[in-house]
């Protein structure tokens, strides 16, 4: 069987979170057919590109060390089709994807990329900034991404892993363009499971029985909910630190109770960004129909929808933040009140643990150890006696 | 510019790497038959002229040249940035002209250069020699910068830190100068926010950090009263220690500069060895980084009322749990002069950074333990 390597980079907000997590859960379905999805844990490839990359992540990084090399070694020993998926692999630098390809050996490396319109994906990053403590407003948002000279690191970012045109040149330019598959999300409204026929097309799992049950999604926020969240950064990202903010900002209050409010107006873009989204999308994909890459989709995808109801997130009223606020309070009591019953249930283990101690030194004699013991300790000739002692017991022990 | 100018790009990559130290803007050799290969960003471009500069007439070293150009930027910065002046396909960052990157950006580089050669020097052999029974037993809590120094002293003395029922001892100073000590030790240990930020983060929530707060850090070890002691006259304390004197040296505070590279250092230096092994490899850089006479972070001014009003309530607990004190608790309040300068500015660690790399004596020079 030949050997290929699927390497999917990118980029973020396209469903990749469902698709990891469908792979992930799948493995070993997927080894019965000779697809190697290499991963011990959920954020592996994460970690492997952390790794690649150079890219301290709030404290996880640490997890990372040698997870680049390890996952390119699994991926050489398998005999069949490999997959690596993670989308901060789009911000790549040219020698990182050097490095990359190199190290995946001989095999037919395929190149993957979804992607989605700009007129969705830049709210939905800026949704990810909030997510990830930022506080910036929207409107500072935009103008930094539309600032040519991408000097922010916000805005530096954004285009390393949302610039189509540069992700496919930067990570496909020494790759035969149909062995770059460009995969579009479908436009707003479409059918549900077409994103997924697309990614079963374009890695091969069409006829697999898999669990396609979502487990692991990346949800997104409406209006009054990333306003609110990005109200509270402003007060507690100088003071809760990222290995906090993660559960209980991102996780309990972002992901669990805000992403509820399936009711509430979702984040587009003003008139004039959309107009200038269009314009950038249209250049784009004229450049990319010139590449002449295996498309997923149509390119046309990538247009986005026409300008519709802009609601601002920046003016978003005191009493629409209401009902969201009293949520998020809510949910952190009933975290709190959680993690109080984990203390009280540890605190009982400690004092289980002390008692047993104590019952089990409750004799006579043990008593009087302790009392020769602590009478020694009090003098340097009595602390030499002990060390004496205790060499001594533990050379007739040894 | 057109093909010519690729060529061009590719001629003062050679002539870089073989130690030349002409800007690009200033680069004029178009006559050199040098296919253009991937270049690499204008900040591995621009670090090595400046490594090239800092090695003045040494012999080239191609080699180092190499790792330079092939040596990945570390965390969330700018891209690797393209050579103004070439041509290019209308995307991905705007070309710079390589003077002009800062060094911020330049520092990105040259701290995974200095950790990959810390990470490939390995940890110095810890000194130990066998722990002489009649020693005082002690447990060292406070100031961390003379706290870590002291064990490893006293370890190399034979008097390691515990054993049973051991006096606490508590290391104070002024919090100010406690405050800075702890961050400048964080950045030698597992890294930090930047300096500002970390105050920030602290004042924001009202509370001191666990090194910090004597009171807490002493309770946590459950001593009884009398084998407390609470230490702000370094002088004495060496009794308290059960030895006769300690070297000064154990107190110097690395400078602002060498801090905030250490913290870049330690953040990558997280990617290469597993967590166990990063603070020996830590302690090994803050023994061997060189010196450059910049002072250490000093608490800015908007910081003093809550270090004032922090070092008073410290005290007042100190005072209230009645712990013997060795020296006077007045000594914790702060008591530098405000800060003009409260940290390095990243042209001074960059200068560090390529010193380092360019001078491998920090590398090659003999230490152990201490």
């Amino acid at each position: 069987m030949s050997r290929k390597v699927l390497l999917h980079v990118g980029c973020p907000k396209t469903g990749t979170s469902y698709l990891q997590d469908v792979l992930f859960r799948n493995q070993s379905l997927l080894r019965e057919h000779d697809i190697l999805y290499p991963a011990d844990r959920f954020d592996a490839h994460f970690l492997a590109a952390l790794d690649l990359m150079t890219l301290p992540w709030g404290g996880i990084e640490t997890e990372a060390v040698g997870a680049w090399d390890r996952l390119a070694a699994e991926v050489r020993e398998w005999h069949g089709t490999s997959i690596i998926s993670h989308e901060i692999f789009a911000r790549a630098t040219p020698t990182q994807v050097r490095r990359a390809l190199d190290s995946l050996g001989d095999a037919e490396v395929h190149l993957v990329l979804s992607a989605r319109d700009l007129v969705r994906q830049v709210p939905a990053e800026w949704q990810e900034n909030v997510k990830h403590r930022s506080h910036i407003t929207y409107s500072r948002f935009l103008e930094t991404i539309r600032d040519p000279a991408r000097e922010s690191r916000i805005g530096s970012w954004f285009w390393a892993v949302q610039e189509v045109p540069d992700i496919l040149e930067r990570w496909g330019s020494s790759l035969p363009p149909e062995r770059v598959h460009l995969v579009t999300l479908p436009p707003s409204g479409s059918d549900r499971g077409e994103l997924w026929r697309r990614f079963e097309r374009t890695f091969g799992l069409g006829d697999l029985p898999l669990d396609l049950t979502a487990e692991r999604e990346n949800p997104s926020l409406g209006v009054p909910e990333t306003s609110l969240l990005r109200t509270i950064n402003e007060r507690v990202t100088s003071i809760i630190a990222p290995p906090d903010y993660r559960p209980l900002v991102r996780e309990v209050l972002a992901h669990q109770t805000l992403s509820r409010g399936v009711a509430s107006a979702r984040l587009g873009l003003p008139p004039d960004a959309h107009a200038w989204a269009r314009d950038l999308s249209r250049s784009w994909t004229a450049v990319l129909a010139e590449r002449g890459y295996d498309v997923v989709g149509s390119l046309d995808d990538l247009l986005g929808p026409e300008p519709g109801t802009f609601a601002d997130p920046d003016t978003t009223a005191a009493d629409e933040l209401l009902a969201p606020a009293l949520d998020a309070i809510s949910a952190l009591l009933v975290e709190g009140a959680r993690l109080r019953a984990v203390e009280e249930r540890l605190h009982e283990e400690l004092r289980e643990a002390r008692e047993e101690r104590d019952h089990a030194r409750a004799t006579p004699s043990y008593r009087v150890r302790r009392k020769v013991v602590t009478t020694l300790e009090d003098s340097p000739a009595g602390r030499g006696t002990l060390d004496a002692y205790r060499r001594a017991k533990g050379r007739l022990r040894g | 510019m057109t093909g010519d100018s690729s060529g061009s790009a590719a001629s003062w990559v050679e002539h870089l790497r073989h130690g030349g130290t002409t800007p690009w803007l200033a680069w004029a050799d178009r006559t050199t038959p040098v296919a253009a290969p991937t270049l690499p960003g204008a900040q591995q471009l621009e670090l090595l002229r400046r490594i090239n500069l800092a090695r003045g007439s040494a012999v080239p070293d191609p080699a180092l040249a190499d790792r330079v150009l092939a040596t990945t930027a570390a965390g969330r910065g700018k891209a690797d940035l393209p050579l103004v002046g070439l041509p290019r396909s209308g995307f991905g960052p705007a070309p710079v002209d390589p003077a002009t990157v800062g060094a911020h950006e330049l520092l990105r580089v040259a701290s995974v250069l200095v950790a990959d050669d810390l990470v490939a020097l390995g940890a110095d052999p810890v000194c130990t020699t066998w722990a002489r029974p009649w020693r005082r037993r002690f447990r060292l809590v406070g100031d961390p910068v003379l706290a870590t120094g002291l064990r490893e002293h006293l370890r190399a003395l034979g008097r390691p830190e515990g054993g049973p029922r051991p006096h606490v001892v508590a290391l104070g100073a002024p919090l100010d100068e406690l405050l800075a000590r702890t961050w400048t030790q964080r950045c030698f240990e597992h890294g930090s926010k930047p300096w500002a930020e970390w105050l920030r983060f602290w004042r924001e929530r009202d509370q001191l950090p666990a090194r910090v707060d004597l009171a807490e850090s002493v309770a946590r070890w459950h001593p009884r009263r009398p084998l407390v002691r609470v230490v702000t006259d370094l002088d004495r304390l060496p009794r308290e220690l059960g030895v006769r004197s300690l070297p000064s040296s154990l107190a110097r505070v690395p400078g602002a500069d060498q801090a905030e590279l250490a913290r870049r250092v330690a953040a990558v230096v997280g990617l290469r060895v597993p967590a166990a092994e990063r603070p020996a490899l830590m302690r090994t850089l803050q023994r061997r980084i060189p010196d450059s006479g910049v002072a250490p972070v000093g608490v800015p001014d908007r910081e003093r009322d809550w270090v004032a009003s922090s070092a008073a309530r410290m005290t007042r607990h100190l005072t209230r749990a009645g712990y013997p004190v060795v020296g006077d608790l007045a000594d914790l309040a702060p008591r530098s002069a405000p800060a003009t300068v409260t940290g390095a500015d990243d042209e001074q660690v960059l200068d560090l950074a390529i010193r380092m790399v360019v001078d491998p004596a920090w590398r090659t020079e003999r230490q152990v333990g201490q």
